[in-house]
């Protein structure tokens, strides 16, 4: 069976990306940020995973309002980085890890879910920054992805116990899955921000910081949590949240929280990291 | 956001009434992801609006960059964020316009930042 050596919670800004592009990680307002996930990258370049699932929603670049898809699975064998409208930005294609993606979709229906499923896709800034987090900017990617979209723009969202059963799938799908592979899952988005609306620019670093060490330790409180109280909590868009919970059931119950990391604002969010190994 | 009860204040969540709401206007600046859409907004905005249908109240919100009133015609900014791409103004800039503070003062009062005059 394929093993599961980590899985990491980390945010997906957009002007991290820029940050990079334009050559901005030394500067006072982006350096510490940055700083913060030199350790998860060193274990990664130690772990050397075979496969990254990375959990993220789309930004109104993949998908238009003509259809919402609740959860979708990419089973492409390419993915291209989208043209969000600043232009397609210089980094490397994705490969697809191709046939593990069939399979868990398999597992997925098998097991009541009812996934969209992307032949032909393209990514945004959702999947694309989380991998530029933990892998830098190679030539080539060092892993095969698996891409999974939860859409958190249209309400209804999927509620947050809905995530975390996906989740206990997914590790199902990878401990079912008759090859080697070595594993590593990113949830991805928030932590809290709001872009709209009176309340925009909403941080809530306290709790933002509670969710970095719950996520490890207590992820029942979030899991019975309601989409609502998300939006309250961590703001209109920081209920992207609720894509860790995918990341964080398909681990054991008990984890060992390696590294977090948090730093406020990137832009106009909260942003950071854990990352955690499953423990006995 | 007056037209609409929203049980977490000041926060529209993009439901149902707001996605049909804001279609047009979202569609609009959805195809902003295209280069040759950027190419004939920035040739001829009103040409380009009107090829989407947009009411004169979306139109005259767009072409003054009013990102409050985009939200409450229903847009949503993950959509109208585009626009900046083809007119750039920083984000934290449309943040401040819905939060209704000058810029600055968004900065530090929302997001905590030290603001540097130098």
């Amino acid at each position: 069976m394929a093993e599961i050596i980590g899985g990491i919670g980390t945010s997906h800004v957009p002007s991290i990306g820029v940050a990079l592009d334009r050559g901005l990680t030394e500067t006072p307002d982006w350096k510490p940020f940055f700083d913060g996930y030199e350790a998860a990258k060193e274990w990664m370049r130690e772990a050397k995973p075979d496969v990254a699932v990375v959990i993220f929603n789309d930004h109104g670049n993949s998908f238009f309002l003509d259809r919402v898809p609740t959860f979708a699975v990419g089973v492409a064998e390419t993915y291209k980085p989208v043209d969000e409208g600043w232009g397609r930005r210089d980094i490397p294609d994705f490969e697809g890890a191709v046939d593990f993606s069939w399979h868990f979709v398999d597992k997925l229906v098998e097991r009541h879910f009812d996934p969209l499923v992307c032949r032909e896709i393209d990514v945004d800034h959702g999947l694309q920054v989380p991998m530029e987090l933990m892998f830098g900017r190679p030539e080539k990617w060092p892993v095969k992805i698996v891409p999974i979209w939860v859409n958190t723009v249209q309400y209804p969202i999927p509620t947050p116990q809905r995530c975390w059963e996906m989740g206990q799938v997914l590790r199902e799908a990878i401990e079912s899955w008759p090859g080697d592979e070595r594993v590593v899952i990113l949830g991805t988005g928030g932590l809290s921000h709001q872009l709209q609306g009176t309340r925009a620019g909403f941080i809530n670093r306290e709790a933002d910081l509670a969710w970095l060490d719950g996520i490890a330790n207590d992820p029942e409180t979030y899991r019975n949590m309601t989409r609502e109280d998300y939006v309250e909590q961590f703001g209109s868009e920081g209920a992207e949240l609720i894509m860790w919970l995918v990341m964080r059931a398909a681990m054991n119950p008990h984890v060992n929280l390696l590294h977090k990391h948090y730093y406020a604002p990137a832009s106009m969010t909260g942003a950071g990291m854990v990352l955690l190994e499953n423990a006995a | 956001m007056a037209d609409q009860q929203d049980n977490i204040p000041e926060t529209p969540l993009f439901d149902r009434a707001r996605s049909l709401k804001g279609y047009k206007l979202n569609k609009m600046a959805n195809a902003l992801g295209d280069p040759a859409n950027r190419e004939a907004f920035r040739a001829d905005e009103d040409a380009f609006l009107d090829r989407f249908g947009l009411s004169a109240e979306e139109k005259a919100a767009v072409k003054a960059r009013d990102w409050h009133e985009m939200v409450r015609l229903g847009g949503n900014l993950f959509f109208i964020l585009k626009i900046s791409a083809v007119d750039p103004v920083p984000i934290t800039q449309i943040g401040a316009a819905q939060a209704g503070m000058p810029h600055e003062q968004f900065l530090s009062e929302r997001l905590g930042k030290k603001v540097n005059h130098g």
